[in-house]
Parts: C-alpha cells; sequence; structure tokens
C-alpha cells in the first residue's frame, strides 16, 4: 500500500494525491454507505431544513443570475438541473428540493 | 228488405264512428286524468302548489344558467371547486350534474397530465434540452483596427436515465475571416453513487474555475475574458476521463474533481519564436504520447464563500526529451445578496501558475534561433468585483450593473518578453436575468517595450 502511494505521489505530485486519494476513497466510502437513485435524499445530508427555494438562491447565484422557473418547463429543467448537478456539484438533496421547487413554481 | 237493410247500415257506417268518438275521447281522458291524479279534478291547493314548485324551478334553472355561465368564462376550469349550482335547500339533482362534470373535467386533466409524465420517462423522447448563448460584440482596440464579432455557442443536454446523462457544446465563431466550428465539450456522464460521477469525452478543464463556471459570454462580467486563466497558461477543455462529485460535511461542502487525459503538447518549433516553450493545448492527436492527471478541491464553507485549488501534472515534449509540466490555480468566490447591501455583490479572484521544467530548444541551430534553453515560468490572474443595487424599487437602476477587473500575466523570463497588465471598467444592462448589455473600457500596460492597447468593448450577450 505505501509502495503504491509512493508511486502515485511520484507521479502527481503530493497534492494531487491528496486530491485523488483522500477525496475519491471518502467519497466512495460516503455513496457505498448510501447508493440510492439520483435525486433520492440520503440520510444526515446537508442542509435538512433549507427550502428547495432557498437551495435555488444560493447555489445558482454563486455563478450565475438566478433564472426564473417559468423559463423552462419541468420537463426541461429536469434536464437542465441533472447538467447542474454534475457541473455545479450539487448535493442528491440539493438537486431533489431545487428541482421540486422550480418544477412546481414553473 | 233489402233496401231497409243497406239503409240501417248506411246509417251505422255514418253514425258509428261519431258515437264512438263520444265514447272513446271522455274515457281516454279520463284515463290520463287517472294517472296524473288521484282524483278527477285538480283542486286550488294543488294548482297553488304545482304553481309554486315551477316558480321554484324556474329560479332553479336561472341559478344554473349562470353558474355554467361562470364556469364557461372562467379562466381555469379546473383551478377553481365546482361552486353550488342552486340554494341549498332546494333539489340536488341539478348541483350535483354540475359537480360531476367539474370533476370530471378535474379528472381528465389529471389523466393528461399523468399521460405527460409517463411519456416523459420515456428515454430519449422529452430528455433533451437545447441551451447555450449567443453573442454580439463590438471592439475598438489602439494599434487595431475596429472590429464587430459574433458568436454562438450550442449547448445539447440528454438525460438518458437518471443516472446517465451526456453534454455536448458547439462553438460557432468568426475568426481570420472564416467560421470555427470547435467541438467544446463532448462528454458522457454516469452517476456511479449520489457523491460520485464519472465522466468520459472531452470536458471543461475541471481544475480551472473560471473556465468551468464562469467563462460563458452571459455570465462572464466583462466582454472579454481574463488573462493567463482564459487562453493563457490553462488550458480550456480536457479529453479524457474525470471523476468528480461533492462531499457534505455538515452545513459545509467540498467539491472535487480528479481527471486524466491527454498531456498538452511543447512546442518546440515555430515561426514565431515567442511561442517556443508554451504549450499547446490542442494537442488532441496526443502528441509525445503523456498522459496529464490533475483535479480540482473546492471549499464552501458559507453558501456566499468558495475557495478551491487546482492541479495539473504531466510530462511534455517529444518521448525521449520529455520534460515536466506543472499546472496550478488557486481560486476564491464570494457572492452576497444582502438587504444592508441593497444589492448583490460579487467578488472572484483567480491565479494560475504554468512550469515547464528545462528544454533546449532548437538544439543543433537549424530553426536559426536556438540553441535556447531555459525554465518556462509564467503565472497570472484575475481579480473582480461586481455589484448590482438589485433591492432598489428603480426597475432601470436596479438591472445596472458595475464592475472592475485587474488581471495581469507575468511572462517576461519566457521568449515572449513582457509582463501585462489591465485594469477594466464595465457597466451592465441585464435585459433578462439571461440576457445582459455591456459597456467597457479596458486601460492596458505592458512592460518590456510591448505597446500598450486600450480598448473599448460593447457586447450583447444571451444565454436560452
Amino acid at each position: 500500500m505505501t509502495k503504491i502511494l509512493t508511486r502515485i505521489c511520484k507521479w502527481i505530485g503530493v497534492p494531487g494525491a491528496i486530491i485523488v486519494v483522500s477525496c475519491g476513497g471518502l467519497t466512495w466510502l460516503i455513496g457505498c454507505a448510501s447508493n440510492k437513485p439520483s435525486g433520492e435524499v440520503s440520510a444526515g445530508a446537508a442542509h435538512p431544513e433549507k427550502s428547495g427555494a432557498q437551495l435555488w438562491a444560493e447555489n445558482c447565484v454563486r455563478c450565475h443570475n438566478i433564472r426564473s422557473p417559468g423559463s423552462l418547463s419541468p420537463a426541461q429543467w429536469e434536464v437542465a438541473m441533472m447538467h447542474m448537478r454534475v457541473r455545479a456539484n450539487l448535493t442528491p438533496e440539493e438537486h431533489k428540493k431545487i428541482l421540486e421547487f422550480l418544477k412546481s413554481s414553473g | 228488405m233489402n233496401r231497409s237493410y243497406f239503409s240501417f247500415l248506411n246509417r251505422i257506417i255514418v253514425c258509428g264512428p261519431t258515437a264512438l268518438a263520444f265514447i272513446v275521447i271522455p274515457l281516454s281522458v279520463s284515463a290520463q286524468d287517472v294517472n296524473s291524479t288521484s282524483s278527477d279534478y285538480v283542486s286550488r291547493a294543488e294548482y297553488d302548489k304545482l304553481k309554486a314548485e315551477h316558480e321554484a324551478m324556474k329560479q332553479e334553472l336561472e341559478a344554473l344558467k349562470a353558474t355554467v355561465r361562470q364556469m364557461a368564462t372562467a379562466p381555469s376550469p379546473g383551478a377553481a371547486p365546482a361552486q353550488p349550482a342552486v340554494p341549498a335547500e332546494g333539489p340536488s339533482e341539478n348541483k350535483q350534474v354540475v359537480t360531476t362534470t367539474s370533476t370530471v373535467d378535474e379528472l381528465r386533466q389529471e389523466v393528461d397530465a399523468l399521460k405527460l409524465q409517463i411519456k416523459e420517462t420515456f428515454p430519449g423522447t422529452t430528455k433533451f434540452l437545447l441551451a447555450g448563448y449567443g453573442t454580439a460584440a463590438f471592439t475598438a482596440r489602439s494599434g487595431e483596427d475596429p472590429f464587430f464579432d459574433a458568436a454562438f455557442n450550442a449547448l445539447f443536454l440528454w438525460k438518458l436515465t437518471d443516472r446517465l446523462f451526456f453534454e455536448g457544446e458547439m462553438e460557432l465563431e468568426f475568426e481570420d475571416e472564416a467560421t470555427d466550428l470547435n467541438l467544446e465539450v463532448a462528454q458522457a456522464s454516469y452517476l456511479l453513487n449520489d457523491y460520485m460521477t464519472i465522466g468520459l469525452g472531452r470536458f471543461l478543464n475541471p481544475m480551472n474555475f473560471f473556465v468551468e463556471r464562469q467563462h460563458m459570454n452571459w455570465v462572464n462580467k466583462l466582454p472579454d475574458k481574463p488573462l493567463a486563466v482564459y487562453d493563457g497558461i490553462f488550458p480550456e477543455s480536457e479529453m479524457g476521463a474525470q471523476l468528480r462529485g461533492v462531499i457534505p460535511i455538515g452545513p459545509t461542502k467540498l467539491e472535487y474533481a480528479a481527471f486524466v487525459a491527454n498531456a498538452p503538447g511543447l512546442i518546440t518549433e515555430s515561426d514565431d519564436v515567442s511561442e517556443i516553450g508554451m504549450l499547446d493545448f490542442d494537442n488532441d492527436a496526443n502528441f509525445g504520447g503523456h498522459v496529464a492527471v490533475g483535479g480540482h478541491v473546492g471549499f464552501i464553507p458559507i453558501p456566499e464563500v468558495e475557495v478551491g485549488y487546482g492541479i495539473q501534472r504531466s510530462k511534455v515534449g517529444p518521448r525521449d526529451q520529455a520534460v515536466e509540466n506543472i499546472l496550478q490555480s488557486v481560486d476564491v468566490n464570494y457572492v452576497r445578496d444582502a438587504t444592508w447591501l441593497k444589492g448583490l455583490i460579487n467578488l472572484r479572484a483567480e491565479w494560475g501558475w504554468s512550469h515547464v521544467d528545462h528544454f533546449v530548444y532548437d538544439a543543433d541551430g537549424s530553426q536559426g534561433f536556438g540553441p535556447l534553453s531555459f525554465n518556462n515560468n509564467r503565472n497570472g490572474g484575475y481579480a473582480q468585483i461586481a455589484y448590482r443595487p438589485t433591492h432598489l424599487d428603480n426597475d432601470i437602476v436596479r438591472n445596472l450593473e458595475g464592475v472592475f477587473r485587474y488581471d495581469r500575466i507575468n511572462q517576461m523570463h519566457t521568449p515572449v518578453g513582457f509582463d501585462e497588465q489591465r485594469w477594466t471598467f464595465g457597466l451592465n444592462y441585464w435585459v433578462t436575468p439571461s440576457a445582459v448589455l455591456k459597456l467597457a473600457y479596458e486601460v492596458d500596460d505592458k512592460n518590456g517595450g510591448a505597446r500598450d492597447q486600450n480598448a473599448f468593448m460593447m457586447q450583447a450577450a444571451v444565454g436560452f
């Protein structure tokens, strides 16, 4: 194991190794512990108290202006939100709540 | 005898029907009376009662008509519950008819909605979205001819299943008197679990926050893009595979991305000597056969703040003379919409470093500038602040946004031979949340004897 880590560190550098190994391993463990279909809320996820509207405002505005829920149809929001889930690294809870808000408010 | 017989018969034929009529008609009338009442005559009390019932029914009919007219003119037939059509004390048959009709309409709408939802679950039917952005611009830069410009980026998004997703982005732009078509993104993503997604194909460079999140013209606050981090020392996109996701840690979040991709090429031959030692990020054929490994970590302690660090490492250059290349970046973002600010404040900064190990260019002197040997170290980035008074009542003022950006690239000790810094002042007007008109003036400062090029820029950008 030490030999493998040494080789990884030599190949991608210490910062890169920290990124790949620690984040990958931790995420894999968390993901395996709560392997559910996309959009389902895992137990113990962050922001249990925040509404979809609040999460929508907080997450979207971090990169761009907030677009009106009525600017896309519910079916289109499903696709757009999956895109944003990947691009903006949304948690499943954020994805689910924001999507529900957008579909119900459109 | 015969005559009297026929005379008698004739009288019977003529008078019989008349007599029969006198007998049958009263019997028939009597039979009808028997069916409708219990007696032969309608009493005054019965008549008054019938009249009262008749009047009540007329009133109920008018009420029904009014209700039907009201329902027919209502904006959303299924939105409002059915109203009572008749007085509560009246007969309920007509009321039930109206209520049933309304219920049937509501049921029909629900069935239609369900049908649509079921149809939407079919892969390849409605899980597609065409998005993107378009740009029209004008630039007047000192020392160059002013010009108009236009570009169009189409983003194709497919959600194939709840886990499988594909995105493709094509860019159409004018360059060197021709229309260029570039494939910016072509990536299939699969959600391995709630916190991990694998992507394969061509994707925006995850280690560069500006490229991945801010470079879109309807998102970027100024008509042009900052030095160094865009079209500078970092690649815009990578061809390979990435693993990315997010880890919620209490109220905070840790974003991560790790990737392997084709390594950049090292420019060792060029007619333009200033390009020697630069990295060629369009190395789609992966000349040299090297692999780049990298990633990005972003931490969001509170919703308004995000800090990140990115790195990419690879060998570059010919296989037998490959040297080390390391790209690194740090980024900080603060976005807050607050009442005490009376608007939205937007602070962003990113700085990057590029290092290419010592390499001997034109070792035999055949290109006329060598042998030339150096470490290629460059760095640069930007800091930007934008403010929009979104809480003011005036519609025009609250759609205005002021922007200031400082950007810089240091490359004095490379064949380029100068550093450059710029101060850009901009004023935006947001027509819609994704449509903006931008005006900006840029003050340019280059050292090393290079000419400064101030610029006036206008841009209209629309995201869709």
